[in-house]
């Protein structure tokens, strides 16, 4: 009671001037309202499914709803049940990309600026990521175990080449009369690339990393289904083959809620980075 | 007499891969005074560029030399500093990190470097907008941004290439007559590249006329009107006369 009547205060003192900012509050939230509108309206049918529908008894085996996949969520969540898994998958997933930046964004950078590094690389990058990654998964494992390591190993590879790639084509865009003009104040190589190839390439570098974090996230779910002891995909798989359809889809909206986290930080990232832009500017 | 940017028999040829060489400068002589305000006018691709690229010692000539205060020219350096015709400003750097470029290269500190971008942004007319970005300023402003970051070095010689090319004629006489008092406070040799007659009578001491491609000194016109320049001198007698000679001379050279 108390709130209520503070927020009908601080309303009262906006006075007339309130109904203006609200109406432009709306505009600007009117597509995110609407995507959500549908979204709730999506939920309620499937929840309400089962009571138009007649299911048989088999077919309901594989069924659930979206309360009943909140509620074992939740129970995974105060349990305890979910943070181990998700920790292992987490680590991976960490580990991967961290590697896949530390080494993707400098070598990009490199064969990016040295015709003869790109000579060198470029029979192997070309074949590398016309290859689908994921039929390494086999090697790795035998090389490296069912352990920490394949699952790295195969998020490092599918997250590098993106990354790879993007910082490539960014620093091959960048703007020949930069370049003079750095060189002309006597700037070397380290200079050039330092104040003028890597802030023209951050957009490139930017789309990459969204590029690279779908793909790790792939990385880990998949090597998890396939041969793996731990994990939040390991126990999406067992949860399967015992029907248990409420944990399998509760895992699913953990990978999908870690991918729209990871998303929504590099996008601040990017707002941060690129406020000297008049607009914002896809790369691709 | 030798010259304190002094070019002699300056060649070059351009190889670009896959197509025909061209050959850009063909033996030109050229010797500039100290605090000299010295244009060159040329027909198009005549090289009177890529000579201010050889000045400024970011491209290497075939034969010939280039000397300053008598020392062949190896490579960029702090004594001359180019102001660009497409501005050439970085666009995530504000106005005051883009003037502290050179100062930043030469590492100087940043206390120091701060007082030198303040001291230009008043000289050139920009106070008030330090912290904008290239992208915030108009064509005109840009330019001043280009011509302070060009002086905050310090540089003896001052290059500029077609530097109001790209702005608009009301604009571009502004500047002109904004870059007389700037050169008349900070005291440069400045070697000017341009295509419009006007503008370097205008400005000059001197006018050069390049012939076509590869290119040579072909006259040298002394300007004679007093200094300072006001902007009614374009409307004399002696600056028509000037301009139909110089014209008459240049004329030849251009293949349309």
């Amino acid at each position: 009671m108390a709130e209520t009547q503070t927020l009908d205060a601080r309303v009262a003192a906006l006075g007339g001037a309130g109904a203006a900012p609200r109406r432009s509050l709306w505009r600007r939230i009117e597509p995110a309202a609407w995507g959500a509108g549908s979204f709730v309206v999506l939920l309620l049918v499937w929840q309400f499914v089962p009571y138009f529908v007649p299911l048989k008894p088999g077919t309901r085996l594989f069924f659930t709803v979206p309360s009943r996949v909140a509620a074992t969520l939740w129970q995974m969540i105060v349990s305890g049940s979910l943070w181990a898994p998700l920790g292992v998958s987490a680590t991976a997933f960490a580990t991967g990309l961290a590697i896949a930046i530390v080494v993707g964004l400098p070598l990009g950078i490199l064969i990016g600026r040295s015709s003869l590094l790109n000579a060198m690389f470029d029979p192997f990058i070309t074949a590398f990521n016309a290859t689908p990654r994921l039929v390494f998964l086999p090697l790795l494992m035998l090389w490296l175990g069912i352990g920490l390591w394949s699952k790295v190993a195969i998020v490092f590879i599918g997250a590098l080449f993106p990354l790879l790639i993007n910082t490539y084509e960014g620093v091959r865009a960048a703007d020949k009369l930069l370049i003079n003009v750095v060189r002309s104040f006597g700037a070397n190589e380290w200079d050039i690339a330092r104040l003028v190839v890597v802030p023209n390439a951050l957009p490139f570098i930017v789309v990459g990393l969204r590029l690279a974090i779908g793909r790790a996230v792939l990385g880990v779910v998949v090597s998890e289904f396939f041969g793996s002891q731990e994990g939040l995909g390991v126990v999406m798989v067992r949860a399967a083959s015992g029907f248990q359809v409420d944990v399998v889809f509760a895992g699913l909206i953990v990978f999908a809620g870690l991918s729209l986290l990871m998303t929504g930080l590099v996008k601040l990232l990017e707002d941060r980075m690129t406020r000297w832009r008049p607009g914002h500017v896809n790369a691709q | 007499m030798a010259g304190y940017i002094e070019g002699r028999n300056v060649s070059l040829t351009f190889r670009p891969p896959n197509r025909a060489p061209v050959r850009a400068l063909g033996g030109f002589d050229i010797a500039v005074e100290e605090g000299e305000f010295l244009s060159i006018v040329g027909p198009s691709g005549c090289g009177k560029s890529t000579f201010l690229n050889v000045v400024l010692g970011l491209t290497k000539l075939d034969s010939g030399e280039v000397l300053m205060h008598g020392k062949p020219i190896g490579g960029p350096g702090s004594d001359r500093a180019m102001v660009f015709q497409e501005f050439g400003l970085l666009p995530w750097r504000t106005v005051q990190h883009n003037i502290e470029l050179g100062l930043e290269l030469k590492k100087v500190p940043a206390e120091k470097r701060r007082a030198t971008a303040e001291r230009l942004v008043v000289l050139v007319g920009l106070a008030g907008f330090e912290q904008h970005y290239p992208h915030e300023l108009s064509g005109g402003m840009k330019q001043r941004v280009g011509l302070a970051r060009a002086l905050a070095t310090d540089p003896d010689v001052l290059l500029m290439d077609e530097p109001f090319a790209a702005l608009d004629a009301q604009t571009r006489d502004l500047m002109q007559a904004e870059l007389l008092r700037i050169w008349r406070e900070a005291r440069k040799t400045v070697l000017f590249v341009t295509h419009q007659i006007d503008e370097a009578i205008y400005l000059s001491d001197r006018v050069v006329v390049m012939s076509k491609r590869p290119g040579r000194a072909k006259k040298i016109f002394a300007i004679g009107l007093p200094r300072p320049r006001e902007y009614e001198m374009r409307v004399t007698p002696q600056f028509n006369d000037l301009k139909l000679e110089i014209w008459n001379t240049l004329k030849d050279e251009i293949v349309a």
